[in-house]
């Protein structure tokens, strides 16, 4: 069987198998409630909660764009297992706050808290819906992010049978049914399945390119006499670009949506800290591994001249499948993997919206059983508007996917990590100073100056939004507080 | 077992720890664009950024550890 036949057995194999457990979770449900739904009823286990928030974080960024990356920008990419161990230490800041809250209100999304935290100040509703639509914004770039690079990875699996445009269609369709079907236990087991998938099939190509490159001793000679610059110590502006994106990305991934709907989804506080204390260590054998791979294509691919940065990785596993039968099989699983950690973001994207949608965007009061109806349908909706996008917009980068939609992210950080920690933060400069900082980080990428001496614009927007959190806050204390009747 | 204040004076000194590894991560110190030596296989700018995530991680695992979370309220229906 060839390469590609193999490809689409496997593709078709794989679906069933996540449709198989999408049914199973379906008959694990125990009621309608959102809570059920979109926390799979709060129950989840250490193991669970691990390889959830392990497969969520991880995607298509992280095995398409992270490579890329490497091989674009050489050695200082090492950053990334910087930036995302610092989501870990960060969460530092968040976890222990406001989970106890959290389970105490029974919050199902992240407005539920800025809801009760703001619930009394003039301003707080106004603030809940910005957070609910910057948030909404943000996933639906990562949610079109993640086509994008199931399409990619769709189209190389099979070797061009399952066309990039079939691609996107067939898995959004199958995220789709099983997430209607089994809401966050679907999209957790799913996740469990996938990230061993993941894992298995990323050291499997790492040890066959450090094998084939002689060690990595030779493999750094080799990218040394082919880029010399890729191994030289980065300059003063790279070195400040490697705080910034540390700050960037550590800031704005702790107010992901979908990770904070997994704080709320674990079973106890100590399921949360065993599992993130495993967690910190994912850096190291993922972020590292997929950079190591990504710098691997630097001397293999020196004749080719410019290669599309997403395209390293599907173009080194097909080298490795070409190596031998054996190899066709390891490439295969790898494929896999790559499209298994891409559709455990996707679906987390997809709940997420889903349920931010239903509880924060549509205040009219409803049934259980009707907020979980329409959070499946608007699901449904963004998956088909962000699927069409998918098909005409293939030319943008996912790194500058992931840049964009972390710097509007990051300016809700001060209504979480902020709010938690000083209780004498006020609705309206909040409100205030997210605007402001979004309007900074917007206008950086829409004028075409992503950065300022390094300092990524959304960074930038935060300082700015900070400060003016705090200036008004103290301002507004000094200012009478009206009585509620 | 613990005294609560004891874990949680270590738990800060732990989050200190962590802040200064990732800002001797980063080579700013290092003249920019000098070339560098190959630690077990890496450039020795980048093996020494790699151990200093490393011991980031060790800290961090012990860190969240000894975080308390109040568990009152836990399993609550909403």
């Amino acid at each position: 069987m060839s390469f590609d036949q193999l490809g689409v057995v496997a593709l078709l194999l794989y679906l069933l198998i996540l449709v198989g457990i999408a049914e199973v979770a379906r008959r694990a449900r125990r009621e309608t409630s959102p809570a059920d739904h979109f926390l799979a009823g709060r129950e989840l286990g250490v193991l669970v909660v691990f390889l959830t928030l392990y497969a969520t974080a991880y995607s298509g960024n992280s095995l398409l764009g992270y490579p890329g990356e490497a091989y674009r920008r050489g050695f200082s990419w090492v950053m990334a297992t910087g930036f995302m161990m610092s989501i870990i230490v960060i969460f530092h800041a968040l976890v222990p706050k406001l989970r106890p809250v959290a389970v105490r209100h029974g919050f199902v999304t992240p407005g539920d808290w800025v809801r009760h935290r703001f619930g009394g100040d003039r301003g707080g509703a106004a603030l809940a819906l910005a957070v609910a639509l910057l948030m909404t914004v943000a996933l639906a770039n990562f949610l079109f992010a993640q086509l994008k690079a199931m399409g990619v990875m769709a189209e190389q699996v099979t070797g061009g049978l399952v066309p990039y445009e079939l691609g996107v269609l067939l898995l959004a369709a199958t995220i789709l049914v099983y997430e209607t079907l089994g809401g966050m236990r679907a999209v957790a087991w799913t996740d469990t399945a996938q990230s061993l998938l993941m894992l298995v099939g990323l050291v499997s190509l790492l040890v066959w390119l450090l094998g084939d490159s002689g060690g990595l001793s030779e493999m750094t000679r080799s990218i040394a006499r082919e880029r010399p610059e890729a191994v030289r110590v980065p300059s003063a502006l790279e070195s400040a670009n490697w705080l910034s994106s540390i700050l960037l990305m550590g800031l704005a991934s702790v107010v992901y949506p979908q990770a904070i709907q997994r704080v709320y989804a674990a079973r106890s506080g100590q399921v949360l800290r065993r599992a993130f204390a495993i967690m910190t260590f994912m850096p190291l054998t993922t972020t590292l591994v997929v950079t190591l791979i990504g710098l691997a294509a630097i001397p293999r691919f020196a004749g080719l001249g410019d290669v599309d940065a997403d395209r390293v990785m599907p173009l080194l596993l097909g080298a490795w499948a070409e190596s031998g039968p054996v190899f066709t099989v390891a490439a295969v699983v790898v494929f896999m993997g790559a499209l298994a950690a891409i559709m455990s973001t996707a679906d987390s994207v997809l709940l997420s919206l889903g349920s931010i949608a239903a509880e924060d965007l549509a205040r009219r009061p409803r049934s259980a059983a009707e907020t979980t109806r329409l959070g499946k349908r608007v699901a449904a909706g963004v998956m088909v508007a962000m699927a069409a996008v998918a098909l005409v917009a293939r030319e943008i980068t996912l790194w500058g996917l992931i840049e964009l939609k972390m710097e509007l992210l990051i300016q809700c950080v001060p209504a979480f990590l902020l709010a938690l920690h000083w209780p004498g933060m006020r609705a309206r400069p909040a409100l205030a100073g997210l605007l402001v900082g979004t309007t900074i980080a917007v206008s950086g990428v829409a004028l075409g100056v992503p950065r300022l001496a390094g300092i990524h614009t959304g960074v930038v927007g935060l300082g700015v939004n900070l400060l003016m959190v705090v200036l008004g806050s103290f301002w507004e204390a000094r200012l009478p507080r009206p009585t509620r009747e | 077992m613990m005294q609560p204040r004891t874990r949680a004076r270590l738990r800060g000194l732990l989050l200190v720890l962590i802040a200064l590894l990732y800002v001797a991560s980063i080579p700013w110190y290092r003249e920019a664009g000098s070339s560098s030596e190959i630690w077990w296989g890496l450039p020795d700018w980048v093996t020494w950024a790699v151990l200093c995530y490393l011991a980031a991680a060790v800290c961090n695992a012990a860190a969240w550890l000894l975080t308390d979370m109040p568990e009152e309220g836990d399993g609550e229906p909403r």
